[in-house]
């Protein structure tokens, strides 16, 4: 089923979803609780409107909103990409390794020692998200090299490790605070500020370019270790940096926004079927794949419910899993 | 208004003044120059009533700028739209939230979306001048974000029922409501009263409040509950359980072996108290066997001015032939 296309072809596919990216944010910001016309949403963005509520409604509300959307998509979808490859496994998504669960960790413990300075959450996240990073892959290495499965298990028994000491928090925490954390650990877009967006989009711009920078390498390593071997690539270093680039995505992706279910295991699937499994082709599609999807699955859960919001994780991983069936059973077939 | 326009309005300000105290330092006598700056200045502080605001401290102890007069109110919870109606600021409220349901004009206000996640565009295409929250129903997310958009928050808490009668007070205060505010709480305060009064020294039955049942979960030993339950003349159980909504394990509950069990009135409870004759566990409380368990207005688990009623009706279900002698009397 897998469409080998040809790299011209591809190329039309990757400047396609670029302006896809920026004709599906632009819409973005018209849909909300609040019925904004295009005008009103071009003379908010330019600052032009009378109407002071408007500006606010679009710069301050949708806008940051709308970027930590394409940010967060293109982290989670190029992680879940450059997974797939490193574990050779089609079912490896940013969370299998445990690192949603390490920043969840981070941030509930966070707000049970540190209570009202809720502002260090992003930081314990990533913290968290950090660390189990790194104990996963102690645990993962065999002789100098990761094994892929036992990274894959070590990543599932720490993660439901650490769901359960959450749980154990989250039993001490106060009624308030365990009402945030449920929306966050859902995956929730709408708490951001411009100062975490500037910190996340260079973080972002080099996770992504740093594994395309070794989309080679992945090529090479989809053939499996030792053929990777024989064919001149230094394994362990590659999977160390695909490894740790991957993490850092997910773990800043994580922090800001909590776990989005499906996107980073769903999106490359489909970006494969695009165009084929070459990574120089593969992942800039699965990155604008990534956004696209994550700033059409904000926009409905900003206006399924409205004027109240749905977490977008519920969306993501309620329209997800019948997609990614769909998808299972099409390629089975 | 704009800050440029602000600060405009402020040298002009200054030099009015200014001219007004080198007039009266010169010793002339008050002229019709003068009388004209006045009319400016007043007409400058009328058409602009915001004028750069007040700092206050709110109810949990936030320091806020807030509007000198406040027009356009947006509540984020049921117990302070039902404030803010009764102390005549219905006009006033351009917003409240999907689940405002008392009183009834509460609920034709445009509303925000619900109390843990409403929509910020909304409030903020309302213009409201000041919202009011609470850290009992609100996330702290939103009051954040809030404060990140400059859009003045006022919080509003209450643990007891002083502190609800307090908290009207302030709000009166706040939103120049004083002798409304005052008379509201005058006539809550004479009515607890009352029913204290009505109680009496009688043995207090031991109550157990159940919000939920499955796990069973109370109401901590510190909430206005709690409060309510021992102005009504009962003795909650919930001695030691800290927080707001605390869990109860059931065998603690049936230990501590409680007379009475009441229930806030829900969906979810209304038709099934025969339920408990039958569930395991549940079928073992000597309240559940003497048919004491009652479900109570929901108002208990608000601390609006209608705690008050919920309080009365605690204290009838309580103490019914106490109740009845005073209800019979002409």
């Amino acid at each position: 089923m897998i469409i080998a296309a040809t790299r011209r072809n591809a190329w039309i596919v990757t400047a396609a979803l670029a302006a896809g990216v920026i004709v599906v944010s632009l819409s973005a910001l018209a849909f909300g609780s609040v019925h904004l016309g295009l005008v009103d949403v071009w003379s908010g963005l330019r600052g032009t409107t009378p109407k002071a509520e408007v500006a606010v409604i679009v710069k301050e509300i949708r806008l940051p909103r709308v970027l930590l959307a394409i940010l967060v998509g293109a982290a989670l979808a190029t992680s879940g990409t450059a997974l797939q490859a490193l574990l050779r496994n089609p079912l490896a998504d940013p969370y299998v390794l445990g690192i949603s669960s390490g920043a969840a960790l981070g941030a509930i413990v966070a707000l049970w020692v540190g209570g009202r300075a809720a502002a260090a959450s992003p930081l314990a996240a990533f913290v968290g998200a950090l660390a189990t990073t790194m104990w996963v892959y102690l645990l993962g290495r065999r002789a100098g090299r990761l094994a892929s499965y036992t990274l894959v298990l070590a990543g599932v028994v720490t993660a439901s490790f650490l769901s359960a000491v959450i749980l154990f928090v989250l039993t001490m925490l106060s009624t308030r605070d365990v009402r945030g954390m449920a929306f966050w650990l859902m995956g929730d877009l709408s708490v951001v500020t411009n100062v975490q967006l500037q910190i996340l989009f260079p973080i972002v711009v080099m996770g992504v370019a740093g594994l395309y920078a070794l989309s080679k390498d992945l090529n090479v390593l989809l053939l499996g270790e030792e053929e990777a071997a024989h064919l001149g690539v230094n394994v362990a270093r590659i999977q160390t940096a695909v490894y740790l680039l991957a993490s850092l995505l997910t773990g800043v992706a994580v922090a800001l926004s909590g776990a989005i279910g499906y996107l980073g295991l769903l999106v490359p699937h489909l970006a494969r079927m695009l165009v084929g499994s070459d990574h120089r082709m593969l992942l800039p599609t699965a990155a604008l794949g990534g956004s696209i999807v994550l700033v059409l699955s904000d926009t409905l859960a900003r206006t399924a419910v409205a004027p109240s919001e749905l977490p977008v994780g519920a969306v993501t991983a309620v329209a997800g899993a019948p997609v990614f069936i769909y998808l299972l059973r099409r390629t089975a077939g | 208004m704009p800050r440029p326009l602000r600060s405009v309005r402020g040298v002009l300000l200054f030099v009015l003044f200014k001219a007004m105290l080198n007039r009266m330092e010169a010793g002339q006598r008050w002229g019709r120059r003068c009388r004209r700056l006045i009319l400016i200045l007043a007409a400058l502080f009328c058409t602009t009533p915001a004028f750069a605001g007040r700092i206050v401290t709110d109810q949990t102890g936030r320091r806020v700028r807030i509007p000198d007069r406040p027009t356009r109110l947006v509540s984020l919870a049921p117990s302070i739209t039902e404030t803010l109606f009764m102390l005549g600021l219905g006009d006033q409220v351009v917003g409240d939230t999907d689940y405002c349901e008392y009183p009834v004009e509460a609920k034709l206000k445009p509303h925000v979306g619900s109390i843990l996640n409403p929509s910020l565009e909304r409030i903020v295409s309302l213009r409201p001048d000041l919202v009011l929250g609470s850290p009992e129903a609100n996330r702290r997310e939103t009051a954040e974000r809030l404060e990140r958009l400059g859009i003045p928050l006022y919080g509003v808490t209450a643990r007891t029922v002083d502190e609800m009668l307090a908290s009207i007070d302030d709000l009166g205060k706040v939103l120049h409501r004083e002798e409304e505010a005052s008379r509201l709480v005058d006539g809550l305060r004479q009515r607890v009263e009352a029913a204290a009064h009505r109680v009496g020294n009688r043995k207090p039955p031991r109550v157990l409040f159940v919000v939920w049942y499955r796990p069973l979960t109370t109401a901590g030993a510190n909430t206005f509950v709690s409060d309510v339950i021992r102005r009504a003349g009962g003795e909650p159980i919930s001695h030691g359980l800290q927080g707001e909504w605390p869990k109860l394990s059931l065998e603690e509950a049936l230990r501590l072996d409680p007379d009475v069990i009441l229930f806030p009135r829900s969906e979810s409870f209304s038709p099934g108290l025969e339920e408990f004759h039958s569930l395991p566990g549940w079928r073992d409380f000597r309240a559940v066997k003497t048919r004491r368990l009652y479900v109570v207005s929901d108002a208990i688990i608000r601390s609006s001015p209608r705690l008050v009623d919920a309080l009365e009706e605690v204290a009838r279900v309580l103490h019914p032939s106490e109740a009845d002698k005073v209800g019979a009397k002409p």
